[in-house]
């Protein structure tokens, strides 16, 4: 019982990590950013090559390595984010929600493809691996590098609740998020501030990406696609658009997978979580933390 | 009137089909002497893009041999290859772009579920298939007169893996595939003979959903009946992965993996020392095959780089091919598969070759590897 709490939290803090920039998108521009998985396969490649370029200095001291790689990484791809934006979606905000949505997938496709060509369709395997004791808490094994993950995810996260709660920055986030029309009559630059946004989240995801081709050890080039529909799903269960509401989404959907395989068995652990998505969505569509939307007329 | 204009449609499009195909069988003949070719669909991306270069190597060493030799009947061979992707869309349209070149047998076949849905498009443009590595039951199920496997089937892997775990000891063994059909077949074989009495008992029958990367989940789920041997038949990357995982939930009984996860990435996957000691079900590969030491290094000559899994039986479906169209006298595919019903004793590298009116081989020739040193070698050969 314990161990399963325990998986669940774990694998829905790297959720977490994903869902939260999804969230912040939708939440300022009402954009269904399908290339943010795609961010997260990026963050993963581009901590491999990172670490493959250290060559010798990365077995010495690994962890502090893949420290730094995972605030370059963070970096890079936080401008390939920027990017995304300035390419993909700048140039057709203002238009039907429809074509965003498309190009949104088209950005996702490029990405998959171009790190297709970039680095191959082989699966890689990550030059550094975290490895570490384990111990037992109330009956659950924990690994230290679990630990770890999880508090590098937890100090993202708490700083990025503090930025958007306690900041300057965070504040013209919201306020573009009630009404961007307004803000931009405030001499709010709306455009800086959705770009800064499209950093954030993406930042995030590459860290996640880097952690688990860290942690398992496996990364390809559509490693993306299903992590970026568990993210969606997160931020769909716990209120997409609200940055509280992901992250207890995340662990909600880490949890139903784990007791779903335990009660009903492994192959169902998809069908679970997403009949349970199914079944959210029609008795709370706002999800868990989410408002009610009053239709601005 | 819609109904109409559908069947008006459908019959335009089947007689322009047919007509292209007599075009195409006509064009054959007036092509009596140029190259033959042969075509093979496997995985060049994907999940499995390992796989397919060492296939093709292997069927390209067969191709410049037979061809060195002065070719099949005064006309050389030569090989096309498409990508597969190990999925079933890629594949089919792989195929048809095979069949639109005018091959004249099919030498490829990795992944089964993307193999299956290429089994029509060849056979009905008549196109003899020789499937060297895919082996789901499922593929011969169908009886069609142009499939024929030259790897051993689910069933004899089944049936390998029951004989090592009797052999070998362990008590409680869980079962573990991931849905796609060559692994689903050999999973559910397995665990239909450990149900029998007499050998280990069954712990559980489970599937994983490939491509996620954590599976702690199904780990606990699984170690909850409290196996002491695992059997997984899936693919290497989340044989890797699983592996890995179960050894961090400190699982340290015995682990024994398909032919499909036999790839030196397994290891690096696990990340060494995890796959230390773990078993393999695999037909036999070059460097577990006794006297193949000549044909190992004229390939690593070749290639430079050591020949890899299925590059064996790849080099075998092209030599047959060549041996089927030899006795033929010509490319017509429903000669062809008459005249490989009737090989008998074709030497080929695991043992000589009889079809079983199956379209199987009469041995599927597994045995068991054993990851030592961060490599697989053999363990024992089951005979």
């Amino acid at each position: 019982m314990a161990q399963l709490i325990w998986n669940g939290l774990f694998v829905g803090s790297f959720y977490a990590l994903v869902a939260l920039g999804y969230s912040m998108v939708y939440g300022i521009i009402k954009l269904l950013n399908f290339a943010h998985g795609d961010l997260y396969m990026l963050g993963a490649f581009t901590g491999f090559a990172m670490l493959g370029a250290m060559g010798g200095l990365v077995h010495s001291s690994s962890l502090v390595a893949l420290l730094v790689v995972l605030v370059l990484t963070m970096v890079t791809t936080g401008i390939a984010g920027l990017a995304v934006e300035r390419v993909a979606y700048r140039p057709l905000r203002g238009m039907p929600r429809l074509s965003l949505l498309i190009t949104a997938v088209g950005a996702s496709f490029a990405l998959e493809y171009g790190t297709r060509i970039a680095a191959g369709p082989n699966p890689r395997v990550y030059p550094v691996r975290l490895d570490g004791a384990s111990f037992t808490v109330l009956g659950a094994r924990v690994t230290v590098q679990q630990l770890l993950l999880m508090a590098v995810s937890v100090v993202l996260m708490a700083g990025l609740t503090m930025l958007i709660g306690r900041t300057r920055q965070g504040r013209a986030m919201r306020a573009i998020a009630l009404d961007p029309k307004a803000c931009l009559l405030m001499g709010i630059n709306v455009d800086a501030v959705i770009a800064r946004t499209f950093f954030i989240g993406s930042a995030m995801a590459g860290a996640a990406g880097v952690m688990a081709g860290g942690y398992y050890g496996k990364i390809d080039f559509l490693m993306g696609f299903i992590i970026g529909l568990k993210a969606f799903t997160a931020a769909v269960i716990g209120g997409i658009g609200n940055v509280p509401g992901t992250m207890l989404g995340a662990i909600v959907l880490g949890m139903l997978e784990s007791f779903g395989t335990h009660w009903v068995g492994g192959q169902w652990r998809d069908v679970f979580a997403f009949g349970f998505l199914i079944l959210f969505l029609t008795v709370r569509p706002t999800g868990l933390l989410g408002e009610r939307v009053t239709e601005r007329v | 009137m819609k109904k109409f204009t559908m069947g008006a449609v459908l019959a335009v499009a089947s007689l322009a089909v047919s007509a292209c195909g007599q075009g195409l069988l006509g064009s054959d003949d007036a092509e009596d002497s140029g190259p033959i070719t042969i075509g093979m669909a496997i995985p060049l991306s994907g999940s499995s893009a390992d796989i397919g270069p060492y296939m093709k190597n292997g069927a390209q060493m067969a191709v410049d041999e037979i061809n060195a030799r002065g070719g099949v009947g005064k006309r050389k061979l030569r090989l096309r290859v498409e990508d597969d992707a190990c999925d079933p869309k890629t594949a089919v349209a792989a195929a048809s772009k095979l069949v639109a070149a005018k091959i004249a047998v099919s030498v490829g076949g990795y992944c089964s579920g993307a193999t299956l849905p290429t089994l029509p498009v060849f056979d009905r443009a008549r196109i003899p298939m020789i499937i060297p590595a895919a082996n789901s039951t499922e593929l011969v199920a169908q009886r069609l007169k142009h499939v024929f496997l030259i790897n051993g089937t689910g069933d004899q892997q089944a049936v390998a893996a029951m004989n090592w775990m009797t052999k070998s000891g362990p008590k409680k063994v869980a079962v573990l595939h991931d849905n796609t059909s060559y692994s689903k077949d050999i999973a559910l074989r397995t665990a239909a003979a450990l149900d029998r009495p007499g050998g280990p008992d069954k712990a559980t029958l489970d599937a994983v959903n490939p491509g996620e990367s954590d599976y702690s989940a199904n780990i606990a789920n699984v170690l909850k009946t409290h196996p002491d041997f695992i059997y997984w038949t899936g693919y290497y990357q989340e044989g890797g992965l699983l592996l890995r995982q179960f050894r961090q939930a400190s699982y340290t009984g015995g682990f024994m993996v398909g032919d499909g996860s036999v790839d030196a990435k397994l290891i690096k996957i696990a990340g060494g020392k995890a796959a230390d000691g773990v078993f393999a079900t695999m037909t036999q590969t070059p460097d577990t095959i006794e006297g193949a030491g000549g044909w190992i290094s004229s390939y690593k000559q070749k290639f430079g780089s050591d020949p890899g899994p299925y590059s064996t039986q790849s080099y075998d479906a092209v030599r047959v091919a060549a041996e089927g169209i030899a006795k033929a006298g010509g490319t017509d595919g429903d000669k062809i598969a008459k005249q490989l019903e009737a090989v008998n004793g074709f030497p080929i590298f695991t043992g000589p070759l009889k079809f079983t009116p199956q379209h199987t081989l009469g041995n599927g020739g597994f045995v068991i590897l054993v990851v030592k040193g961060g490599a697989f070698t053999l363990r024992d050969d089951l005979k």
